[in-house]
């Protein structure tokens, strides 16, 4: 398997070429364009009160398709939704990621993703529900943001913090803690919510350079109010 | 062989992901096994013995054990993760790691019990929402539909109606668009203070079935129009889906399900199918089932509207006996209106009590009506 960023930027597109046999699990929707030897398999099956409530008994993710090189070899082209850089990490099968539902982008057929239920505080104070993806594994890892994705390298016991918002990915020999910005961290930070995240190395933490939530409100003040 | 690494190491010269590397107990310590940078074949190792380590719990949900030390290139940080490794570490450890080791394994016990606990409560308490707004609470249900005004209901209701509509044949004139209309107008006189406006369409099919949708949009299918035999039973139809509008029974049960999808997207975040489930929504407003309490009060107050309209009530009655005798023709009506002998019993009933009145026939002659 091996990809190529097109157009890097604010609008990239990743082409990933898959050898025969190879599949590669994608979010729903991020399919742009592949070879006809490529099989799209959407999980959707039962409609969407189906498959969330199969999601629900059995775990199963219901935003991934995969799309598998069934019938030869093969390229496919995937482009997030939102404008914003694309990243490709290499897991090596020992470090882990945790990645925000939007942060995803594909993975490689040795790419484990589980979905998991994350810190209850985080998951009351972040507004992105209760449910973040686990990556582990061996192989490639694209992942992408709003905006450009600022990558913060932290040594053990180095600290950071970061609007909550921004986050992206960030090691799993991270940690962290929530905190309430204080009034004078509260200008510096874009996002009005005022909650944080101290992280503490070693490890990663991928940021993105833009707020999806902050954006929103910005536009919604041009929208004529209709009746 | 390939190089299959198992931890985690962190140290200045290195980056900051870590390196990989492939970690060994042994008697007197621990060995690490790392692959060189410059040539993946190549490997170089370090050991560190356990009097120069200390070890604590770390990570994201402090369940990997760490051990840092300082080694000739400065201070090196260990993330283990393996059970193997951890467990083969503990047992080899000397006597001076032990209180640490324990101490940073029953700090991974008590996250991992406060999570559990933390999520216990939390799923209890959603599912007992989910329950509560599923299943009973008709209270918290009936309070929400009345903060709903009735434009929206209308506006819920005509998307539908206008959706079915266009892949329907409908009937727009003629002699039994004139009798439905004059059956609805002589209903509708006897509703005070209606705050609907009823727009009522015959639909061209053999499906016997008639159903409402929130704000006041009524269907009749020239089916059910065929198996009745007097116009009095058509109008007692009408009377009943007159009173699901008037009673708000689907914005109830719409509000019903929307409890449950709430709850779910709170859970999930913004999921991307709310959309779906709105749509989905609108699928099952044609389908809508209401349940039995909600059907025996359209009955009554369809009975006691039919009985202030001066419009013989016991055609309502006669027509849902036959209709619940198992017989040929597709029945639609039956399932979504679930019926029972006791339907009819319980009509019957309520009418005797009722003091008898001299009903005003229709102006139409029914049999040249249902004969077209
Ligand atoms: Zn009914």
């Amino acid at each position: 398997m091996k990809s190529e960023i097109l157009y890097p930027g604010a609008f990239p597109m990743v082409r990933v070429e898959l050898a025969e046999g190879e599949h590669i699990k994608a979010e729903s929707g991020a399919m742009v364009a592949c070879s006809p030897t490529i099989d799209i398999e959407s999980k959707m099956e039962g409609g969407f009160l189906g498959a969330l409530s199969r999601k629900f008994l059995t775990g199963e993710k219901f935003f991934f398709q995969t799309l598998r090189a069934s019938r030869g070899a093969g390229e496919v082209l995937l482009a997030p939704t939102v404008p914003g850089e694309i990243v490709v990490l290499d897991l090596d099968g020992v470090s882990e990621y945790m990645v925000q539902k939007d942060g995803f982008l594909a993975g490689a057929d040795g790419v484990t993703i589980d979905s998991q239920m994350q810190s209850m505080s985080r998951g009351l104070l972040g507004g992105e529900g209760f449910f973040i993806l686990k990556m582990s594994g061996k192989g490639m890892l694209l992942l992408n943001s709003f905006g450009a994705v600022h990558k913060i390298e932290l040594k053990p016991a180095q600290e950071y913090i970061v609007d909550n918002s921004h986050l992206v990915a960030w090691s799993t020999t991270t940690s962290y803690n929530i905190e309430k910005a204080t009034s004078g961290w509260v200008a510096s930070f874009t996002s009005g919510e005022g909650f944080v995240c101290r992280f503490r190395g070693p490890g990663l933490v991928f940021i993105q350079s833009r707020n999806p939530g902050g954006f929103g409100a910005w536009v919604r003040q041009f929208i004529p109010v209709t009746e | 062989m390939s190089f299959q690494p198992n931890a985690l190491c962190f140290g200045d010269e290195f980056s900051a992901t870590g390196l990989p590397c492939l970690v060994h107990v042994e008697g007197h310590g621990l060995t690490m096994t790392f692959l060189s940078d410059s040539d993946a074949s190549e490997r170089r190792s370090e050991s560190v013995p356990f009097a120069e380590l200390t070890v604590s719990a770390g990570g994201l949900d402090h369940d990997q054990l760490v051990a840092t030390w300082t080694g000739p290139t400065g201070q090196r940080t260990l993330y283990l993760k393996n059970p193997d490794v951890i467990r083969a570490f503990r047992q080899a450890a000397p006597d001076h790691l032990t209180i640490p080791l324990e101490r940073a394994a029953e700090q991974v016990r008590q996250v991992r019990q406060r999570r559990r606990i933390v999520w216990t409560i939390v799923g209890g308490a959603l599912l007992a929402s989910v329950l509560g707004l599923w299943f009973g609470s008709d209270l918290l249900v009936e309070l929400a539909v009345d903060r709903i005004p009735i434009e929206w209901e209308r506006k819920l209701g005509e998307s539908a109606y206008r959706d079915f509509l266009a892949r329907q044949e409908v009937m727009k004139e003629g002699p039994a668009v004139a009798a439905v209309t004059e059956m609805t107008h002589r209903l509708t006189d006897q509703i005070p203070e209606n705050p609907y406006r009823f727009e009522i369409t015959i639909v061209k099919s053999d499906v016997v079935n008639a159903f409402a949708l929130p704000g006041g949009y009524i269907v009749v299918f020239t089916g059910l129009m065929k198996k009745a035999e007097r116009p009095e039973e058509v109008a007692g139809v009408l009377a009943h889906e007159l009173n699901h509008v008037l009673q708000r029974h689907g914005l109830e049960r719409i509000v019903k399900q929307l409890g449950f999808v709430a709850v779910l997207s709170i859970v999930l975040g913004n999921p991307p199918g709310l959309g779906g489930v709105m749509k989905q929504l609108g699928v099952e407003l044609m389908t809508l089932k209401f349940g039995r309490a909600q059907e025996t009060e359209a009955d009554l107050t369809g009975l006691q509207l039919l009985y202030r309209a001066k419009i013989d009530p016991s055609g309502m009655i006669t027509f849902f006996q036959r209709l619940a005798e198992k017989d040929e023709g597709r029945v639609e009506w039956l399932s979504t209106h679930p019926m029972s002998a006791a339907r009819a019993e319980r009509l019957k009933i309520e009418l005797d009590l009722l003091p008898r009145r001299e009903p005003v026939p229709f102006s139409f002659e029914w049999r040249t009506i249902r004969e077209k």
